[in-house]
């Protein structure tokens, strides 16, 4: 197929991107999320994962079963800052601040 | 907020759970993110037969309609237009319509999710026009619109079928129908029947999509060469994959099954996820039929209201005893028997 | 791209409704929503892609891909498949990203 077709639809990610990172030695979705930005946008990956992994299944002979997911956040939905944070009365949400904040109270 | 169930999702399995649980005495509470009900159900004109007992065959239309009825007439508190965006740190669920945040602090959770079309690549595919088989039939079934005036389907998958069927019946010419396989997918032969004189190329594929601004003419590649079709409508059936970030968000185990769509929640025979408190029903349990996806819905309520204390333990083994006898029976042999394979190595799940 | 005599389904939507797309306005039906209403007027772009400057539109139908966004009486990346079409709503094409700073300020 045309190396320049589109994968991530998102941040216009395309195959030749992809297989770029995968011969840098990405391995996983999340290595190539990293690298390219593939999957970081408004929809978060749920439309590329698909397409992605088998990129990848092609590209080093894995199978389809041995390529991890992607990590999954939350707001799993776009939403307002304004009302993540703003309109909760018990304001403890787990994954989002739990990782963000080490032990330090710092931002990491 | 406070409530004995909160179920996730109201399509078809969400309903069900939601409907039992109900009816069992329990509180309900049960969200979607869409501000209709019933999933894709209710945008589904197709015949459904080969249902649970209780359940009269019909169009899936009227089967959501039956369902919707069912609602109406219960306890169960229904917030439309809510989507699951977090969880709390003290394992309550965080659900929001984009204004304010409710807080929701349950007893059990049941997750139906639902599953999202797979995604097919080709250049030209991020072109208006070209679109999922799903988003096809709820434009002409919910929507009142034809979504284009000349059409091929990329896929030979019953769904394909179904919707390449009713787009040429509200008048779109449906010129092709590509499949990548060396088989038509389809194995109800009376839907190929149906299609009659739409043609079908197996071990096709589409090259690209060209158009300025939208779709306006496909080349296919065939085993006879190329092929170009002047179109303003891809529609793409490429199957069926799980939904799961909910899943993740409280921290379930995934594991991979083919013939269940791939990447899925663990669960045992109660459909008990990697949660202890969070239970799996529907497609998100494994893609399957309207049928088996019923009873996902009512085994995972029952097994939900038993640890919850509300129906005896006794009372629940004879019901989910029925119900696996009868999606044994519904359900497609290969799906079940993944089903099986699944929960049989779920038992390592410790709590 | 109206359906008024569906093939399988007999109550079809009744009540007009007016909207304006672009500073256009438009008539679609009350039950539609903004996404189906567009397509109802022909309307298959729904926006321009950040990077590349690519048309979008309608492509999952069910709130899922972002590639409907619109903005919708001053509100930007509003999923328009998902969003049920109000009488006298201003939409109007995603096509840039907005001027962050000023709507900080003016919220």
């Amino acid at each position: 197929m045309d190396k320049s077709t589109i994968v991530c639809r998102c941040e216009e990610i395309n195959i030749d991107e992809i297989e770029t990172a995968i011969k840098y030695g990405a391995e996983t979705f999340d290595d190539i999320k990293r690298l390219t930005r593939c999957g970081m946008g408004p929809c978060q990956s749920k439309n590329c994962i698909g397409p992605v992994n088998e990129i990848i299944a092609n590209n080093t002979g894995k199978q389809l079963k041995d390529l991890p997911l992607t990590r999954m956040r939350i707001p799993v939905k776009p939403i307002k800052m304004k009302v993540l944070v703003t309109d909760i009365e018990n304001s403890s949400i787990a994954s989002v601040l739990a990782e963000s904040v080490d032990e330090d109270g710092d931002n990491r | 907020m406070k409530t004995d169930v909160l179920v996730v999702g109201a399509g078809p399995a969400g309903i069900k759970a939601a409907l039992t649980a109900d009816r069992a005495g329990a509180d309900v509470i049960l969200i979607d993110e869409s501000v209709f009900l019933g999933g894709q159900l209710r945008s589904q004109t197709q015949y459904f037969s080969n249902l649970p007992k209780n359940i009269d065959s019909g169009l899936g239309i009227e089967i959501y309609n039956e369902l919707e009825n069912q609602l109406n007439n219960s306890n169960i508190t229904v917030f439309t237009n809510h989507t699951m965006v977090g969880s709390f740190k003290n394992g309550n669920i965080g659900v929001s319509n984009g204004e304010k945040v409710l807080e929701i602090q349950s007893k059990k959770n049941i997750l139906a999710p639902g599953a999202q079309e797979e995604a097919l690549i080709f250049p030209g595919w991020t072109l208006p026009g070209v679109m999922t088989a799903g988003a096809a039939q709820i434009l002409v079934n919910r929507e009142f619109v034809r979504p284009g005036n000349e059409a091929i389907m990329v896929g030979s998958n019953i769904f394909a079928l179904e919707v390449a069927l009713l787009l040429q019946q509200c008048g779109v010419s449906v010129k092709a129908i590509i499949e990548e396989q060396l088989n038509i997918q389809c194995k109800d032969t009376s839907k190929l029947g149906e299609i009659g004189n739409i043609p079908i190329f197996t071990s096709s594929r589409i090259k690209a999509a060209r158009g300025r601004g939208k779709v306006e003419q496909v080349i296919i590649e065939t085993p006879n060469g190329e092929n170009e079709l002047y179109v303003d409508l891809i529609c793409v059936a490429n199957g069926f994959r799980p939904i799961l970030e909910p899943f993740e968000i409280l921290n379930c185990e995934f594991t991979y099954k083919k013939g269940l769509g791939g990447w899925i929640p663990k669960y045992d025979n109660r459909f008990l996820t990697g949660n202890p408190n969070c239970y799996v029903a529907g497609n998100a349990a494994g893609i399957t039929d309207l049928g088996p996806i019923l009873l996902t819905g009512e085994i995972a309520a029952w097994n939900a209201l038993g640890e919850i204390g509300l129906v005896s333990s006794i009372v629940v083994d004879k019901k989910i005893k029925n119900l696996w006898v009868e999606l044994s029976r519904l359900e497609d042999e290969y799906v079940f028997k993944e089903r099986l394979n699944l929960i049989n190595n779920t038992s390592a799940i410790k709590y | 791209m109206e359906i008024k005599q569906h093939p399988i389904l007999e109550k079809t939507l009744q009540d007009d409704i007016y909207f304006y797309f672009n500073d256009k306005k438009m008539k679609a039906k009350k039950g539609q929503t903004v996404a189906g209403a567009l397509m109802a007027n022909g309307i298959l772009e729904f926006g321009r892609s950040r990077k590349l400057n690519q048309a979008r539109g309608l492509y999952c139908g069910v709130g899922r891909c972002m590639s409907c966004y619109v903005t919708i009486n001053n509100q930007y990346h509003i999923i328009s498949c998902t969003t049920l079409l109000e009488e006298g709503m201003k939409v109007y094409s995603n096509n840039s990203d907005p001027k962050v700073g000023r709507d900080v300020i003016e919220n």
